[in-house]
């Protein structure tokens, strides 16, 4: 082969650009956007980088405070940085259809992982290679989130989706609006509609594929599950239905209900994989009665439920308000399908383990501003079966309840699927209120640059296995939580959310989601007092100062006053903030945490101790909003003495910091 | 004992008092204007998102009342429903309130030459007639302050001067509640011009879009339907119109306003004068 002279290279090159030109000037002009606009509207394109930084004085490495509660997930800890990256795209397909998709890195890359491949060669185990700690940390792109929305033009028919939906048509009670970082995850089919006169009725509906990962026994639809070999998922849906109807301007009743059903195959078919009769004779040789293979494989119910709620929202006048709702649940498990998680899982178990069913029930009052001087009073009552369980419902970021309740923050659902994971240490909590009981009432005064709130709520528990009102004699009726009522292992002391651990090695209190316990007698008064106010300093200095008190008195066993419970918590926060620029706003918090609780936790056995909690937290808060850009830093220090009776006093000191970059476009 | 600086206090005390009496007794009436009902359609067609958070009525403006308070002026806008909070604003820095966006354009010399046609960005193909420019702007919206002024830096241009961040914002049954300072405002005059566009908060605004939800051609889950998925189309869903008392007629006098043609005529939106 001879190597081309430089002439005859110089002439070809001038030829190439020649004709490279012309056809450049040619593809230009053929692209030219003549009706570009009528093309590019047809999309949406949203981008966003989100960067997160978790520091934190201790050993642990990870991008996530709290992440998977059961699995090491390689991604939770308290230090480290790492960024995500977010494509979404909307397309009018016509003028009838819109589809859409998102595009997400996984999060849990952190910035040190150069070169991390997604591979997870050597059994796991992270070395020099880069090909070593797996897809959760390489970043890799998932699709998520897709849809495609038809509006049929048919009557009653508003529009058709296929695909992603965040089930945000339904409710807290039945099928809950998914959790933000799962809220594109769910997929099913969906209609909406409305008839009548000026859409008095409106409908929506939903085939929706259930989670193989929460909604069931064990928290599966069957993975996982010891009384099962070969789990069975792909056929377990769930139904949904809401009927809304504006009575007139004033009145709307709504109903809504949901139907879960998770099915395995029948192993007595001889047709299934693995079948217990695949040549339908028994242990004698004997031909069993109506046992025929015909290449068919029948299913089996392994866990059923139904939620359904009816709710009223009626205006009377300008100011008055009131809400109501009742519900219905009902369940039925197999347990030759599915195990007993209570026996052997030590309580941790999203269900009660047998056949149940139970009511719930809120009434809302709302009186907005009556006397015209800014002061609005509500009051609510609640009660709540002690099995009810929304086990498909909201499990964050909703609220069923008036009241703060006891952890306060993120509110109250009627679930034991509660999900306090996959957050960071500022994210707020939430309690289950399964069995709750009471009332609440809810004063706030708004006038202008000053805003107060103070409520005050009393709960008793259905839960309680023995009246408040037993007198000396009265029997009491210990709850099986051996094999029937999870109680998630941690039944006592005041939950500190705060400096939480799954595996409780630190004696962080009741589960959140404990609600079940052996013996229990049990009331609560909560008094919150929030005060707002903004002094016309600079740009406007907003102190934000709560004070709360919770008086938590459970007497326990009848049979003795040795183990009876009373907590007396008590938590002052005080923030000073205010915009020091355009898009630029610094925060100072404080707040102080004393807990005295007797006999907080033990057992008769072995006795209680009277334990004393003491914290300090002060921390910092800044946010910048620059050309697109948002920063937020938060730096915080905790202090905290647990001064425990009968086992050894505790100390923590920590510091821990959050900062993000988000930038979206 | 000789304190006079107890005097001094006193006379002090007395004096503020007096000044903040004569500022109430000062006060402007009310102004109350008002809109009827169902018509939070645009110009006569527009459509909700999908999306199960926009509920019926809650961008149906109802009324919208502006009081004297002395140093401060409170706006108060009412809804055809009670105003929720289903994206929890308090996790973004926000008010008590998610989806609505109500922006109030205030006209204070009637004139030609003065003030802006424009709308602020991201409300489409909308104008203001020359001698009805608007001055002020009150935007009574779930975004914190923070977020508010930034994207005001941003976006506004020359209007951003014009535009007035309250003091505080919040959500109170069916009606929004906004106090401005009376020194960012000026002093009302019964001859000011008003309107108030309900438009619905958008966190990730679309290109220049100042924190406002597009209007489509075909209704999205979270964009509204009805219009042109270019932005020649009016991206409001709700004015004043009329003489702003309420009455059905200001219905069609509202779609009449809105009504466009992209590439030709713009929506219009109309000030209303109650005091002329």
């Amino acid at each position: 082969m001879s190597q081309p002279s430089p002439a005859r290279n110089h002439l070809s090159r001038q030829a190439f650009f020649g004709r490279a030109g012309l056809c450049l000037l040619a593809a230009v002009w053929l692209t030219r956007p003549t009706d570009a606009s009528a093309d590019i509207t047809k999309f949406e394109l949203d981008g966003k980088i989100f960067t997160k930084q978790l520091y934190q004085n201790d050993d642990s490495q990870g991008l996530m405070t709290l992440g998977n509660p059961f699995w090491p997930d390689k991604i939770s800890g308290h230090n480290g940085v790492g960024t995500e990256f977010e494509l979404g795209i909307r397309g009018h397909v016509s003028s009838l259809v819109e589809a859409g998709a998102r595009l997400s890195s996984r999060f849990g890359e952190r910035w040190q992982d150069w070169w991390e491949s997604g591979a997870s060669d050597f059994s796991g185990v992270e070395n020099t290679s880069g090909d070593s700690a797996g897809m959760n940390r390489a970043s890799y792109m998932k699709l998520r989130g897709t849809y495609v929305q038809i509006t049929p033009q048919a009557y009653g028919i508003d529009w058709l989706r296929i695909g992603s939906s965040d089930f945000s048509m339904f409710n807290p009670w039945t099928i809950g609006k998914v959790r933000y970082i799962d809220r594109d995850n769910g997929r099913g089919y969906f209609a909406s509609g409305h008839f009548g006169s000026n859409e008095a009725f409106q409908y929506h509906i939903g085939l929706i594929a259930m989670p193989k990962l929460f909604v069931g026994p064990s928290w599966s639809t069957g993975l996982g599950d010891p009384m099962l070999t070969q789990a069975f998922w792909s056929r377990d849906w769930a139904y949904a239905a809401s009927l809304r109807w504006r009575v007139n301007d004033h009145t709307t009743v709504r109903a809504v209900a949901d139907l879960t059903q998770d099915l395995e195959v029948d192993k007595n078919d001889p047709d299934a994989v693995g079948s217990n009769n695949p040549n339908c004779l028994d242990k004698l040789g004997n031909t069993i009665a109506g046992c025929a293979p015909d290449h068919a494989v029948d299913m089996k119910t392994r866990y059923a439920s139904f939620n359904g709620t009816f709710d009223i929202d009626q205006e009377i006048g300008e100011t008055i308000r009131i809400q109501g709702l009742i519900g219905y649940f009902q369940q039925q498990i197999d347990p030759t399908l599915a195990g007993n998680g209570v026996a052997l899982n030590q309580g941790v178990f999203p269900l009660v383990y047998k056949d149940a069913h139970d009511f719930a029930g809120t009434l809302r009052l709302t009186a907005t501003d009556p006397f015209d001087i800014g002061l609005t009073l509500q009051g609510e009552y609640f009660n709540i079966g002690s099995e009810w369980n929304s086990i498909f419902g909201a499990r964050r970021e909703s609220d069923v309840l008036l009241t703060e309740g006891l952890v306060g923050g993120g509110g109250q659902l009627p679930t034991l699927n509660l999900a306090n994971e996959f957050i960071d240490f500022d994210d707020d909590w939430v309690e289950s209120c399964i069995g709750w009981h009471g009332g609440t009432g809810l004063l706030t005064l708004d006038r202008g640059d000053t805003q107060i709130k103070a409520e005050y709520t009393f709960i008793t528990y259905n839960t309680n296995t023995v009246s408040l009102n037993a007198k000396k004699g009265d029997v009491d009726h210990p709850r099986d939580v051996d094999k029937i009522y999870p109680d998630f292992l941690h039944t006592d002391g005041f939950t500190d959310t705060a400096l939480y651990d799954y595996a409780n090695t630190s004696d962080r209190g009741r589960d959140p989601r404990s609600v079940y316990r052996r013996n229990q007698a049990r009331y609560t008064n909560i008094g919150v007092l929030n005060l707002h106010h903004q002094f016309m300093v600079g740009r406007g200095l907003d102190l934000d100062a709560k004070a709360k008190y919770i008086n938590d008195v459970d007497y326990r066993s009848l049979t003795t006053t040795e183990d009876d419970y009373h907590g007396n918590i008590y938590q002052a926060r005080v923030k000073l903030s205010t915009p020091i620029a355009d898009g630029w706003k610094v925060g100072l918090i404080g707040q102080l945490d004393q807990w005295n609780e007797l006999n907080r936790k033990g057992t008769l056995e072995l006795g209680y101790g009277d334990d004393v909690t003491k914290k300090a937290m002060v921390a910092l808060q800044t946010s910048v909003l620059f050309a697109g850009v948002k920063l937020s830093y938060y730096l915080e220090h905790i202090d905290k003495w647990q001064d425990r009776q009968r086992d050894g006093n505790q100390y923590w000191n920590i510091w821990r910091s959050k900062a993000t970059v988000e930038a979206a476009w | 004992m000789n304190r006079p600086y107890l005097s001094w206090i006193a006379v002090s005390l007395a004096a503020a008092s007096l000044i903040r009496v004569a500022a109430l007794a000062a006060a402007e009436p009310p102004i109350v204007l008002a809109d009827p009902a169902d018509d939070d359609r645009g110009p006569g067609n527009y459509k909700y998102p999908t999306d199960p958070a926009y509920k019926a009525k809650s961008f149906d403006l109802r009324k919208v009342e502006v009081i004297d308070k002395g140093d401060d002026v409170e706006f108060r806008v009412t809804l055809g429903a009670a105003i929720e909070d289903p994206w929890n604003s308090k996790d973004w820095d926000g008010n008590g309130f998610s989806l609505q966006f109500v922006q109030i354009y205030v006209d204070t010399d009637h004139q030609k030459g003065g003030g802006f046609t424009e709308a602020l960005p991201g409300l489409g193909g909308v104008r203001f007639a020359d001698d009805e420019a608007w001055d002020r702007v009150v935007l009574i919206s779930p975004q914190g302050k923070t977020r508010l002024s930034a994207e005001l830096r941003a976006k506004a241009g020359a209007m951003r001067g014009a535009a007035i961040v309250p003091k505080s914002t919040r959500a109170s049954g069916k009606s929004l509640i906004a106090i401005v300072k009376k020194s960012d405002l000026g002093q009302i005059n019964s001859k000011w011009g008003w309107q108030a566009v309900v438009q619905s908060n958008e966190g990730f605004p679309v290109g220049k879009d100042l924190l406002t939800r597009p209007v489509n051609e075909t209704a999205g889950p979270h964009r509204f339907g009805g219009g042109n998925d270019g932005d020649c189309d009016p991206q409001v869903i709700d004015i004043l119109a009329g003489k702003a008392k309420g009455e059905a007629s200001e219905a069609k006098a509202q779609y009449d306003a809105l009504a466009y043609t992209c590439g030709s005529k713009f929506a219009r939106l109309p000030m209303v004068y109650p005091g002329q």
